[in-house]
């Protein structure tokens, strides 16, 4: 792999466990070959340094004969794609599907997902695979290159943690998948500089856990990536909380949802439904203003447009009555339906959502490349999991995780500060400045060479109110590790091609408790998010749980349907599809909190759900 | 009861008799909703009960019971009656259930309470699964004035009238038991409850409880399980029931099974098991309870051992004690207790943390304006601690309560001070407290807190050490054997404040203790400093008191003539040490007054304390020093590092030196101050008129015509759409003339002027139906209650003519007269607007009820002197005043006299607001009803002897009490039974006077609101005279002595249980019943006057919220016992990010308001224009009321160095309120962008 940008020197070095100066780095960087300068660098400094300085450059390339070249150190690196995109072509076209998350480690032991990603797939060469492999939580640690297959084969059967009866029978039969898609996997080394055999020989391994004994070297070309951020309000916020500013979020709202709607139905304005009369068949978009039960248990639903409100009767016993049981305040929704004979009320005969096209075809990457997507890792707080953390990271330096090339966390990076009351005696870390410092301390164990993104949670430093701008300078300058990319809650990812919505979750609550239980639940959090997805709004709800800073426009809506939707925040693992859109809820890296033990909320602790972004299937891995 | 008690009440009841006489007559001519008064007397209990439930033969019945057994065995009993018939006039079983429970609330809360008729809305009979019947009870939130006791019994009530009836029990659905558990905790979270009790527990008594308790939704909040239920028809939590269950059952347990017990038919055995603590514990826990006990045994042992050894120290003086393994290694202290710092919020200071050196120190008594949940405090404290004490003052304090109304009591020590120039003074004069203060630069010490026994005995609190004060010194002296009383009538010789001479030569010739005015306070050095002044005292000199200052000339004592010559020449010597900080800061500890003066220290009164120190004073031998004249003592040490024993050196691990002191004096030493209470500010005291809000003249609805001022003028002027000049359409009463048939909205026909009443008539089938017993309107035909509101388009322009020209007034007589908008009662009765032209013109205005009211922080006296009232002693013996409290003739304005139990003062304001109500009540009489004057006031002194009401919110009965003076402070004084009979206690609680005549003319049960607590402060009856034994009973645990018996002060130092020495004490409870129950109510402690230190606390006079902060700020630097960083912490963490927090998420979920029409969204129109009125909408949070603080709390927490934490919270919020309130495009721009 070239070196030529100080940036990825940075990057090798910090994978090595380095912290280096800029002189130190511009140094290497203008070396006549980098790659080898590095080297005798890192076998030069003494194993317990922690940062290079320019000193130690010298010193170590002295003997070797570097001659200081031009200012072409710094060459432009965006160049670096385009050169080589041929070769990622390729290496696409050669992929097989590998793992599937058919045999999920979910605890409602929900097989949604592996069936819909298996029907997904039949079309596939190798879509007889429908194998999972799943909680291989120790084999980055113990296992050989030579012994990987039948070591994770074993580990995923005794591993998987609530798979229990049927793990078994899985493991038997899916053993000879798991290892072909093993031997895939690492004979994929195609695009290597042979900087595996450097890796091998730093041997530094106690400074840095994940150097450790990772036999494999990850061979990735980040010339091959791509990655873009829509819909991100960072630096973006003009709204000063004026009145104004609140009506022209939702008047947004309701021009985006409303362009969703417009084609189904024949709709009129409020005003003009007012003044038809009575007998006639009317149609009307509008944000859901109230909803209340009738005495004789019918159901009215104020609905309001630009121009005015106008009252919607949902009879009881009409086939679409419990939509209105999913229905939250302030969405989008269309009606069609008849006047009374006073035209005083509309009787709604059918309901419409903006909702995501049945005939939705998710797009897919070029290559077979991975992401982790994972969030809440609450770095501070007395129940993190930093083993489990460490032990993820680990993982992403072995060569089954090779392909994994993104990191996307979903928010509440650390615990806080002032999140709850007294939160101060239960935190590892008081301070909010160290506990970022901490965080970035622990996203240094993941490769140096994968790409990250982040965005704020309700935990972090930055406003509740939705949307939020990602972290201010300072923070960034703390969680300056791996030059991770920082964009506001909520964002839209496209990651090669595949679009993820990246959306803390905050309003998961909210829908939670006001959907019946079938419909969402914290067991089921991808429900959940089903909901949200329908009506094409991360947060609908205005005045409950939700809070809400007004912008010049609804950053929460989601304007293009998603590929991907990824949430966190209740701390549970779930995924599943909805109309081809996968959604995840993530879970977390804290274990349980006094506080979910006393409502009773048992979080999923540990898991990495791993997605395939040229098929858009997905692999959970348990981590604890 | 004695014949000049008889005669007081008697004197009471005449004039009460005669302003009934005057209400009925103007009441007869039928103008107002009933033409009788409304507020039945009640003479006893008994008739309190009767009229509060409206049921006929209870009274009676009752006042049978009563003489043979309990109140709680007389509402079982009165179960019988009810269930026969006997008592009520119930048709079904449910409402005999009902009238039982009822019957049985209002014995339990003495007929005062609303209780009884608010919190129990019904009671039902349903059916179980199994078909059988049983019976529910719906408790509504008002339940809870009853009391845990009173709410439990009720229940036990139901159940016996249930089994009497022969229904079934209830058999509780298993859904139903598991919303009971979550609903209480839900209730808990939310409100509140006084005993959580746990999961199991609940489901327990849910499973056991033969009959069912049910409620209406108190909360907002909703349960998450066990929702839609089809036997509760509510998902949020039923405050009623959650307070029966918790607080009554759970809480109550042993005292219901007393009573079940005794009762045949009903049989809870599963009590026990409540009772033994063994549900919803863990055997571990249960453990822990059972092993609670142990420690207290514990406890009482060593607390032997203390006893037996101060004993011991006692008779051998210098003796070691020997060193054995059981010896206590600290002195007797009670734990510190931060309870009372919780929520502190910004504005009202902390006086000292939680028992901190300088803080209050306790002192044992009553002074004569004490007890019943007050705390005395010198006046040179309220003044020096920045005025923020004053007069009725709520305090949270440390011990023995919660909390206390702080009153001034002037003879008790003050507090001690450093002044900018290093002098340190005890500040005894509130005068000279307000001299000094702006030279105040350490508030070393606050001065004693005086706490009276009953204190104690109430709250169930330990006894704290006393600290050693002149009323034990005095007993400890007269059981040495010196002549007291000899001393005592020696005019040459002040017992209290002695010479040092004096007091040397009494403590080393009679064996007792040093006189408390010389004992430093030697437990609050370590015995490191002690043997460091000691040092400095070996090293300084006897100086002639010319150079000192000038300090001990104003303070020090004037050398009696009994000194000696030698003493005399003492006298006029000062002690003079090297300056050094360490030397001067343990004097400041042991509060010895000293002057600082560059190179030195210089104590003007040193000669007990060198002895202390164990020093001999030598003056024989004394020749003269340098170049003075006069021959001066030697001071020689006479111990040594040596000297001091292990035990001395490590008692209190060395933190104390009273045993080293002891050790070396050559007398006993007792510790000073053992006990420092530490307190805050809790509400500021109260005097002002009670209006609505915005005020109203007139109960008289005018829709929205009146404009936001409700301006019944403009309405009288304005035009409604239909272009109708002063008409409004509102809803009022329908009533129709007896007569002619007639039906108007007003109580006079206005064509036969005879009275008039509701007219009900059923809307769906149009018969007139007539009220029953109980006041419900149901139409039978169809099956629904009958109202009798409609909608009447009111000329209000005609009325408000028609009413000026009644009472012969005009507009011009006032600026504006209010009504209301419209009526919130059932029968929606407008009042006639006559009264409100007269209200207006006198300037007073109405409560919800028709009636005037004051409301004043209640405080207790039992005894005053006239000249404080500002009466004379002639108008006291007006009033039935004979003597003062020791049986001399009453002759002179300050004598001091013991106050009759419905006798109140009234603040300035008060009587000031109540002249003005006069001045109504007699226009109105004359006026409107064409009847004599009936007060006829001048001035205020007029007023004197007058009759008021007095009545406490929650209440429904007011008790008549007597003017008999006024005082500048603000507060309402009278005697502590009176405000026990309101059901008040004295903890910065407040209530209200209404002047007799206005309550008999112009309160109506008719204009009460018709919702739930409706029925609460209004009167509902009155109660003629004060039983004692009918009052809430925390006043009887009042001490009423003069004084502490020396065994008192003893039990003290072991922390005994204040029933220990209850004995010992006289308390209210030991006079009921007896001639004596009225009288006798004496006091330890004097005041000179009841109304001493500011009138106002700083709190009230201060502008804004900061202006209250930065003070209560810089209070915390002055005073020694704060922690002022710890109040920063506090208040910022406690009010400035609750709020920040609040207010900020607020916010981003507000709702907005029309500006023009008033009219509220949830969320913002897409219209952004109203919708109703296509008024412009705004919100209703706006930015300036969320980030009001957040500069004060930044700089607040810099500058007091306030955690990391808090600093970092603070720094997030601010940043969240930029990036919300600040355009990323367009940041504001600071000051220094333009430089």
């Amino acid at each position: 792999m070239p070196l030529e940008t100080p940036v990825r020197i940075v990057r090798e070095l910090t994978e090595r466990g380095y912290n280096a100066e800029q002189a130190a780095v511009t140094l290497i960087a203008s070396a006549e070959r980098p790659g080898q300068a590095l080297e005798q660098v890192v076998e030069h400094v003494d194993d317990t340094t922690l940062r290079i300085t320019a000193g130690d450059v010298r010193a170590a390339l002295d003997g070797s004969r570097a001659s200081t070249s031009d200012g072409d150190a710094v060459t432009a690196d965006g160049d670096a794609p385009d050169q080589l995109s041929g070769d990622t072509e390729n290496a696409t076209k050669n992929e097989i599907q590998n793992s599937t998350g058919g045999d999920t480690p979910n605890a409602t032991g929900s097989l949604e997902t592996g069936a819909s990603s298996t029907d997904a797939s039949e079309g596939a060469p190798d879509s007889t695979d429908p194998s999972a492999s799943t909680g291989e939580s120790d084999s980055n640690r113990v296992t050989t290159a030579d012994n990987t297959e039948e070591d994770s084969a074993r580990e995923a059967g005794d591993s998987a943690p609530e798979a229990e009866g049927d793990a078994s029978a899985a493991n038997a039969t899916d053993a000879d998948d798991i290892q072909r898609s093993q031997a895939v996997g690492r004979g994929r080394g195609d695009g290597a500089q042979g900087r595996s055999d450097a890796e091998r020989d730093r041997g530094d391994g106690d400074r840095r856990r994940s150097a450790g004994d990772a036999p494999a070297s990850r061979t990735v070309d980040p010339s091959l990536r791509s990655l873009e951020v829509a819909g991100d309000v960072t630096g973006q916020s003009t709204g000063t909380g004026e009145y104004g500013d609140f009506v022209k979020v939702f008047r947004d709202r309701y021009e985006k949802l409303s362009k969703q709607l417009r084609g189904r139905v024949n709709h009129r304005p409020a005003t003009a439904i007012q003044s038809m009369s009575g007998g006639n068949d009317a149609a009307m978009i509008g944000l859901v203003n109230d909803i209340r039960s009738t005495k004789s248990g019918h159901w009215l639903v104020e609905l309001e447009d630009t121009t005015g409100t106008f009252p919607c009767l949902v009879m009881k016993d009409r086939g679409f009555a419990e939509l209105v049981d999913e229905l939250l305040l302030d969405e989008c929704i269309a009606v069609e339906g008849t006047l009374s004979d006073d035209a005083g009320i509309m009787f709604v005969d059918s309901m419409h959502f903006p909702d995501v096209p049945r005939t939705y075809s998710p797009n897919t990457a070029d290559r077979h490349v991975q992401a982790a997507l994972v969030s809440d890792v609450h770095v501070g707080s007395q129940e993190f999991e930093a083993d489990a953390w460490t032990r993820f990271a680990d993982w992403l330096h072995t060569e089954e995780a090779e392909r994994v090339e993104y990191l996307l966390i979903a928010g509440d990076m650390v615990e806080g500060v002032g999140v709850y009351p007294d939160q101060d005696e239960e935190l590892d870390i008081v301070d909010i400045y160290e506990q970022y410092e901490a965080f970035s301390e622990h996203l240094k164990d993941v490769p140096g060479d994968m790409e990250i993104l982040m965005i704020p949670g309700n935990h972090d430093a930055v406003r509740l109110a939705e949307p939020q701008p990602g972290f201010d300078e300072n923070l960034r300058e703390i969680m300056s590790a791996h030059d991770a990319r920082i964009t506001g809650n909520p964002s839209l990812v496209t990651v090669e091609g595949v679009k993820i919505l990246m959306y803390h979750g905050v309003s998961l609550d909210e829908v939670i408790a006001e959907l019946p239980e079938g419909k969402a639940s914290y067991d089921d959090p991808h429900k959940a998010m089903y909901q949200l997805l329908k009506k094409r709004h991360v947060a609908p709800q205005f005045g409950g749980k939700t809070r809400l800073a007004p912008e010049e426009k609804d950053y929460l809506v989601m304007e293009e349907v998603p590929d991907v939707f990824h949430t966190g925040h209740v701390h549970k693992l779930g995924w599943g599809k909805y109309h081809d859109v996968l959604a995840v809820n993530s879970g977390c890296w804290q274990a349980q909190t006094d506080f979910q033990k006393s409502v009773n909320i048992d979080p999923d602790v540990g898991y990495a759900p791993i997605l395939d972004l040229d098929t858009l299937d997905m692999t959970v891995r348990k981590f604890v | 009861m004695r014949d000049d008690d008889e005669r007081y009440f008697e004197r009471i009841e005449s004039r009460l008799d005669e302003a009934f006489e005057r209400a009925e007559r103007a009441k007869g001519m039928g103008y107002d909703p009933e033409p009788e008064v409304e507020i039945p007397v009640a003479k006893d209990m008994a008739d309190r009960v009767e009229n509060i439930l409206g049921i006929a033969g209870v009274a009676e019945r009752v006042r049978e019971l009563e003489g043979e057994m309990s109140r709680e065995e007389a509402a079982l009993e009165l179960v019988t009656d009810f269930v026969e018939g006997t008592v009520g006039d119930y048709e079904g079983r449910a409402g005999k259930i009902e009238g039982a429970v009822r019957t049985a609330v209002a014995l339990l809360t003495e007929g005062v309470v609303a209780a009884p008729i608010e919190g129990i809305d019904r009671v039902e009979i349903l059916e179980n699964d199994d078909g059988t019947e049983f019976v529910n009870v719906y408790y509504a939130g008002p339940i809870r004035s009853a009391g845990g006791t009173a709410q439990a019994l009720s229940v036990l009530v139901a159940d016996y009238a249930r089994s009497l009836l022969g229904i079934d029990e209830y058999d509780a659905r298993t859904v139903e038991t598991e919303r009971y558990a979550e609903e209480i905790s839900l209730y808990d979270k939310e409100t509140g409850l006084q005993y959580s009790p746990k999961d199991k527990e609940t489901k327990f008594i849910a499973d056991h409880m033969p009959i069912m308790l049910d409620g209406e939704a108190t909360g907002d909040e909703e349960v998450s399980g066990f929702r839609d239920l089809e036997r509760v028809d509510t998902n949020s939590a039923r405050g009623g029931m959650c307070l029966v269950l918790a607080e009554g059952i759970a809480l109550k347990a042993p005292k219901i099974q007393r009573y079940t017990r005794g009762l045949d038919e009903v049989d809870w055995p599963w009590l026990q098991d409540l009772i033994d603590g063994t549900i919803g514990k863990s055997d571990a826990e249960a453990e822990a309870a059972d092993a609670e006990s142990a420690p207290d045994e514990a406890d009482e042992e060593s607390a032997a051992d203390t006893e037996s050894e101060d004993g011991g120290s006692e008779n051998d003086g210098g003796e070691e004690a020997p060193d054995n393994a059981d010896e206590p290694a600290g002195p007797p202290r009670l734990d510190p207790s931060t309870k009372f710092l919780r929520d502190l919020i910004a504005g009202r200071p902390v006086f000292g943390h939680p028992s901190a050196e300088g803080g209050f120190r306790l002192r044992y008594g009553r002074a004569r304006n004490h007890g019943f949940a007050t705390a005395g405090v010198h006046p040179a404290t309220m003044h020096l601690v920045d005025d923020f004490l004053a007069t009725g003052t709520q305090i949270k304090t440390e011990r023995p309560g919660k909390a206390a109304g702080v009153i001034p009591v002037d003879s008790i020590e003050g507090p001690t001070v450093r002044l900018a120039n290093g002098d340190v003074r005890r500040i005894d004069d509130p005068a000279e407290a307000l001299e000094v203060r702006n030279g105040v630069e350490k508030i070393i010490d606050l001065g004693e807190y005086l706490v009276n026994f009953g204190e104690f005995v109430e709250n169930n609190h330990p006894l704290a050490p006393a600290s050693y004060v002149y009323e034990w010194w005095v007993q400890d002296f007269a059981a040495a054997g010196a002549p007291v009383q000899a001393l005592e009538d020696d005019p040459a010789v002040d017992l209290e404040h002695p010479t040092p001479a004096e007091a040397e030569q009494w403590a080393t010739e009679h064996d007792c203790p040093l006189h408390p005015d010389y004992t430093y306070l030697w437990h609050d050095v370590s015995v490191e400093q002690f043997e460091e002044l000691a040092d400095a005292v070996a090293d300084g000199r006897l100086v002639p008191r010319a150079s000192d200052g000038g300090v001990a000339d104003a303070d020090g004592p004037a050398g009696g003539p009994a000194a000696s010559g030698n003493a005399a020449i003492e006298d006029r010597a000062v002690l003079e040490l090297a300056n050094a900080e360490p030397i001067a800061e343990t004097l400041e500890r042991l509060l010895v007054e000293h002057t600082q003066s560059g190179e030195t220290i210089r104590v003007p009164e040193w000669r007990l304390l060198v002895r202390s120190l164990g020093f001999a004073v030598d003056g024989a031998e004394s020749g003269s020093v340098d170049d003075d004249t006069v021959a001066r003592p030697r001071l020689d040490r006479t111990w040594g590092p040596s000297d001091l024993s292990p035990a001395a050196r490590e008692w209190d691990d060395g933190e104390s030196a009273i045993r080293a002191a002891n050790e070396v004096a050559p007398f006993e030493i007792r510790e000073r101050a053992p006990t420092r209470i530490g307190n805050r500010m809790g509400r500021p005291e109260k005097s002002e008129s009670r209006d609505l809000s915005p005020a109203v003249h007139t109960l008289f609805p005018i829709g929205e015509a009146g404009g936001s001022q409700r301006d019944v003028g403009e309405a009288a002027r304005g035009r409604d759409e239909q272009g109708r000049r002063g008409v409004v359409d509102v809803r009022v009463g329908d009533r129709v003339c007896p007569d002619c048939d007639a039906h108007t909205y007003r109580t006079t026909c206005p064509d036969c002027g005879a009275h008039t009443e509701p007219h009900y008539e059923c809307e769906e089938c149009g018969q007139v139906i007539e009220p029953d017993d109980s006041g419900r309107v149901h139409c039978d035909r169809c099956d629904r209650d009958v109202t009798s509101p409609d909608w009447f388009s009111i000329d209000v322009g005609e009325e408000y003519r028609r009413a000026l020209e009644t009472v012969g007034e005009r507009e011009s007589a006032y600026e504006i007269l209010k009504g209301v908008k419209g009526l919130t009662s059932a029968d929606k009765t407008p009042e006639p607007m006559e009264k409100g032209v007269l209200r207006a013109k006198n300037g007073v205005t109405s409560f919800k009820d028709g009636t005037v009211r004051y409301d004043m922080t209640d405080l207790p006296v039992t005894a005053v002197r006239p000249s404080e009232l500002d009466v004379t002693a002639a108008d006291f013996r007006e009033l039935g005043y004979q003597t003062d409290i020791d049986g001399e003739p009453l002759e002179f304005d300050d004598q001091l006299v013991e106050l009759k139990v419905q006798d109140i003062v009234l603040s300035d304001g008060a009587a000031e607001h109540m002249l003005k109500t006069a001045d109504f009540v007699d226009d109105l009489l004359e006026q409107y009803y064409g009847l004599p004057p009936f007060y006829e006031v001048d001035e205020r002194e007029d007023l004197v002897g007058e009759l008021v009401f007095g009545m406490a919110p929650h209440t429904s009965a007011a008790v008549v009490g007597r003017v008999v003076g006024f005082t500048s402070a603000a507060v309402g004084y009278a005697h502590p039974y009176f405000h026990a009979a309101k059901r008040r206690n004295c903890d910065g609680d407040e209530d209200c006077v209404m002047l007799l005549m206005d309550g008999l003319l112009n309160f109506s049960k008719q204009y009460l609101p018709d919702k739930r607590g409706g029925q609460m402060d209004a009167p509902l009856v009155m109660s003629s005279r004060i039983d004692p034994s009918e009052i809430d009973d925390e006043a009887h645990n009042m001490d009423i002595v003069r004084q502490y018996p020396r065994e008192f002060y003893e039990a003290t130092l072991e922390l005994d249980d204040p029933e220990a020495v209850e004995d010992l004490i006289q308390l209210g409870e030991d006079t009921l019943g007896t001639d004596e129950e009225y009288r006798g109510f004496d006091h330890t402690h004097d005041t000179s006057d009841i109304a001493l230190g500011p009138d106002l606390s700083a709190y009230k006079t201060l502008g804004s919220m900061m202006d209250k902060m930065d003070a209560q700020l810089a209070l915390s630097r002055k005073l020694r016992a704060v922690d002022e960083t710890d109040v920063a912490e506090r208040v910022i963490e406690y009010h400035f990010l609750p709020d920040l927090i609040g207010n900020l998420r607020a916010f981003s979920r507000q709702e907005t308001r029309c500006l023009d029409c008033g009219e509220k969204y949830r969320r913002m129109p897409l219209t952004g224009d109203c919708r109703e009125c296509g008024g412009r909408v705004n919100l209703t949070v706006h930015q300036g009321s969320v980030n009001k603080y957040m500069d004060t709390a930044i700089h607040v927490a810099e500058e007091f160095g306030c955690r990391e934490y808090t600093k970092q919270r603070l720094e997030v919020l601010e940043k969240s309120l930029e990036s919300v309130f600040e355009n990323d495009k367009n940041k504001q721009s600071g000051f220094a962008d333009f430089m």
